[in-house]
């Protein structure tokens, strides 16, 4: 009979390294036309963290994300980056973009206010214009301001800077210390279905509520919740490496390794917490690594919930799941006096 | 079955011969037909970034990535649809026995054979270590292997199928070792020691918070529990694949599915013995991280061969390879003890975990280092302390991936949880929401929190999800 459970799990999870330095490093050239190239050492692993980078780009120099070019992943022409990894992007190379980009903004500021008569600290960004605070009808267009920067004042726009996260180092003894710049937290929730004559888990739908800071993209953001969930999904129920007694691997193979697929996958309701980090790229902070962090424990929390067997080792297969409830079975009757 | 998996599949073209459809479609793979995409007009129209309005903020627009068109239509140059002319291609000859020393390597026969242009064996690379934190790992092992992935010998040929071919005409004698395969074995002071020493534990880490005898005194009730979370793979679509190329002043490209390029340079640089002024790499589209792909695996060992054969060298791992050869995600094995009061406020928290490193260090000591900062979980504990030790075994080297011990310790501070609300008759909500971080509070390691949102998703979720209290 299948049996209907729910389970919750809450998470925190740091963005970056571990007390060690992570930097990143940016360029932005501001071309002649108000278009914008921005070089940066980090490689685009699938998450889609180029169009993330250039919506922190656009943002900062008020122009829109395809006004931006990104050149990335080139040791030769990129500013160093320590990469893809710790899900740092958004938050450790985009700092340094922003950083970079004001740099760049603060030149076409220095244009600008000759042009406008005004103060340089009076000027803002947006719209595809410099404009005066409060005065957006006194403007120039971007792509004037560029071109004038370029040939007749001799600056062109380029702004570099690296960006690293403030961390102190932890005390050896008790491990005291400030070792990340910024945490996010989440909670999921997962309804399953348990069928407790076959012990096979059912994952019917994962609510999945992330605070990531300001959300640059939250089509991305939903993006990688998706992802997350679905790798949660077979960490807590399929995916095991089996070694044999001398150390090798009996399942080093797509068919014998089980992992889930689009079939497996349950409804996701994802959920984006309204949140804003100082610390970071206008208030934002990471979503990469977190969206699979508590998917597995909501799930064998609902195992619990659907049939009273407490799963305490992963994968939950539904051998495993069929042991356990033959166990307790087993542990009631002995229970029930002759 | 083991010795099975580790061999190669048959001769495509002897398979060739009984030709069914699947082996054909294998065979197709082999030979390196490309997958060609049908033909697009380009540029495309409307403009191949699209529109996504000329206002500003770009902040929080649902904008289409720059990469999106290309993937949806399959114009995405992955490292696969690289080639540079005159290219070779790299096989490594795997170990297949996780224990042993090398007493003897024969390439004579794979030098013979037409076609291999250059043959490489770890004595010949001039810093043969690398790693993240500790450099305690082989490009090719010599003379010790410690897992069964390991490579001891390289091949580069005019085709995939010759360098298949070849290192299988490589002849290896092996000293059988002793091994250690369990962590908690490998603890034990009479195990195997992997690396030599005097002992298998390779770092720790404590994350000392309070005075948690005194918590456990102060308790209403003491929980304890053991949870395991074992090995996984990061199984991206897209194995290990790169490409090396020198040029006639000496100086190296290289061209690599990695997600950290200025590391792979510096590791480059240390295992070649050439400055790092002479190197370039470029960091083609990523198929798959998952934190995979962020150091060196075979780079070097393509280098060493294209110079030695004066071509460009690609090396592409097989899936097996990709399972055996990469790093996996560190099996945890957790004893978690808690301490309550009565009204289910969580006071003291002691945490040891062991980590199953396998055979080498890759980014275990991060991965041990956040597991047991995070291993409090997202609430105030005011008496907590974690304890944290990883091991070499004769296993897969485990390394990072998404989430960096975080995944495995929050399956076990989440199912605890779950246990205590039950057995003291709370809400599981109510229950974490009595114990969760707030704006201020202070973490695991006495860091004070900010933007700290984790009741805020709890609310969402429950109201999202529809959870209703059972009485």
């Amino acid at each position: 009979m299948k049996r209907r459970g729910r389970g919750i799990a809450s998470m925190w999870y740091p963005v970056g390294f571990t007390v060690a330095a992570n930097p990143s490093g940016a360029v932005v050239k501001v071309n002649e036309d108000g278009t914008a190239v921005v070089l940066t050492g980090t490689v685009e692993t699938g998450q889609g963290a180029l169009g993330v980078l250039s919506q922190i780009a656009a943002e900062a120099l008020g122009i829109a994300p395809n006004d931006i070019h990104i050149v990335s992943g080139d040791t030769d022409t990129c500013p160093m980056d320590t990469g893809a990894i710790a899900s740092r992007t958004t938050y450790i190379t985009g700092n340094a973009i922003a950083a970079a980009a004001a740099e760049a903004r603060d030149t076409l500021f220095e244009v600008a206010s000759q042009m406008l008569g005004v103060k340089t600290s009076q000027l803002e960004a947006k719209d595809h214009k410099i404009q005066v605070k409060g005065f957006p009808a006194r403007s120039a267009p971007i792509a004037d301001v560029a071109l004038r920067a370029h040939l007749v004042n001799g600056t062109p726009p380029i702004g570099s800077a690296s960006w690293n996260p403030p961390t102190v180092p932890l005390d050896p003894e008790t491990g005291q210390g400030k070792p990340f710049g910024t945490y996010v937290y989440a909670t999921q929730i997962a309804e399953i279905d348990v069928d407790d004559e076959t012990g096979e888990v059912e994952v019917l739908r994962v609510t999945a509520s992330h605070d990531c800071g300001t959300a640059i993209n939250p089509m991305l953001v939903e993006g990688q919740i998706e992802g997350g969930v679905f790798m949660g999904l077979g960490f807590a129920l399929q995916e095991e490496i089996l070694f044999d007694k001398q150390g090798r691997q009996l399942n080093p193979n797509l068919t014998n390794y089980i992992m889930p697929t689009t079939l497996d996958m349950p409804v996701v309701e994802s959920d984006i917490v309204d949140s804003y980090d100082e610390t970071g790229p206008f208030g934002a902070k990471a979503v990469g690594e977190p969206s699979l962090v508590p998917t597995a424990a909501a799930i064998t929390n609902a195992i619990y919930d659907a049939v009273g067997v407490r799963i305490t080792a992963l994968p939950a297969t539904a051998e495993r799941v069929l042991a356990a409830i033959k166990a307790k079975r087993a542990m009631e009757q002995k229970q029930i006096p002759a | 079955m083991a010795d099975d998996v580790m061999e190669r599949d048959v001769s495509v073209l002897e398979k060739e011969r009984v030709a069914p459809v699947e082996t054909l479609r294998r065979s197709d793979e082999a030979l390196r037909l490309p997958a060609v995409a049908p033909p697009t007009a380009l540029p495309l129209e409307p403009p191949l970034v699209p529109q996504v309005g000329e206002q500003t903020r770009a902040v929080g627009l649902r904008a289409q990535r720059p990469d999106s068109r290309n993937h949806g239509l399959g114009l995405t140059r992955y490292i696969d649809d690289i080639a540079l002319p005159g290219m070779l291609f790299a096989k490594i000859k795997r170990a297949g026995v996780a224990s042993a020393r090398i007493v003897r390597i024969d390439t004579s026969k794979a030098e013979a054979m037409p076609g291999v242009k250059a043959v490489l064996v770890g004595s010949e690379i001039p810093v043969n270590s690398f790693g993240p934190s500790l450099q305690d790992q082989p490009l090719l092992a010599a003379p010790i292997v410690r897992h069964a992935g390991d490579g001891v010998a390289a091949v580069a040929a005019v085709t995939e199928q010759i360098a298949e071919a070849a290192i299988d005409a490589i002849e290896v004698e092996y000293e059988p070792l002793p091994g250690v395969y369990d962590a908690i074995e490998a603890l034990k002071p009479d195990s195997h020691k992997v690396h030599g020493g005097d002992t298998n534990v390779y770092a720790s880490k404590i994350i000392k918070r309070g005075d948690v005898e005194k918590g456990f005194a102060q308790a209403y009730r003491i929980y304890e529990g053991r949870y395991y979370t074992p090995g996984i793979e990061h199984a991206p679509m897209e194995p290990f694949t790169s490409i090396a190329d020198w040029d006639a002043n000496g100086r190296l490209t290289v061209y690599a599915s990695i997600g950290r390029i200025t590391l792979a340079r510096c590791d480059m640089s240390r295992t070649l013995g050439i400055p790092i002024s002479r190197i370039r790499v470029i960091g083609t589209v990523v198929g798959g991280n998952f934190g995979g792909k962020n150091e060196i695996r075979h780079e070097p060992v393509l280098a060493l061969l294209a110079k030695k054969a004066g071509r460009p060298v690609k090396g592409r791992f097989t899936r097996v390879e990709e399972f055996v050869a990469s790093t996996i995600r560190h099996a945890f094995t957790m004893d978690y003890k808690t301490g309550v009061t009565k009204d289910g406020r969580l006071i003291a928290r002691q945490v040891r975990m062991v980590l199953d490193g396998g055979a080498y260090c890759s980014f275990s000591e991060t991965t041990l280092g956040k597991a047991c900062i995070l291993s409090t979980g997202p609430y105030e504990i005011p008496n907590s302390l974690a304890e944290g030790y990883v091991v070499y075994t004769n296993k897969t080297t485990a390394g990072s991936m998404r989430g960096f011990g975080a995944p495995q310790v929050c399956f076990a501070y989440e199912s605890q949880m779950d246990e205590i609300a039950r057995d003291l008759g709370i809400d599981p909500i109510e229950i974490r929401v009595r114990n969760m971080f707030r704006e201020g509070s202070i973490s695991s390691t006495g860091q004070v929190l900010h933007s700290v949102k984790v009741k805020e998703s709890l609310e969402n979720a429950v109201k999202k999800f529809g959870w209703e209290a059972r009485s």
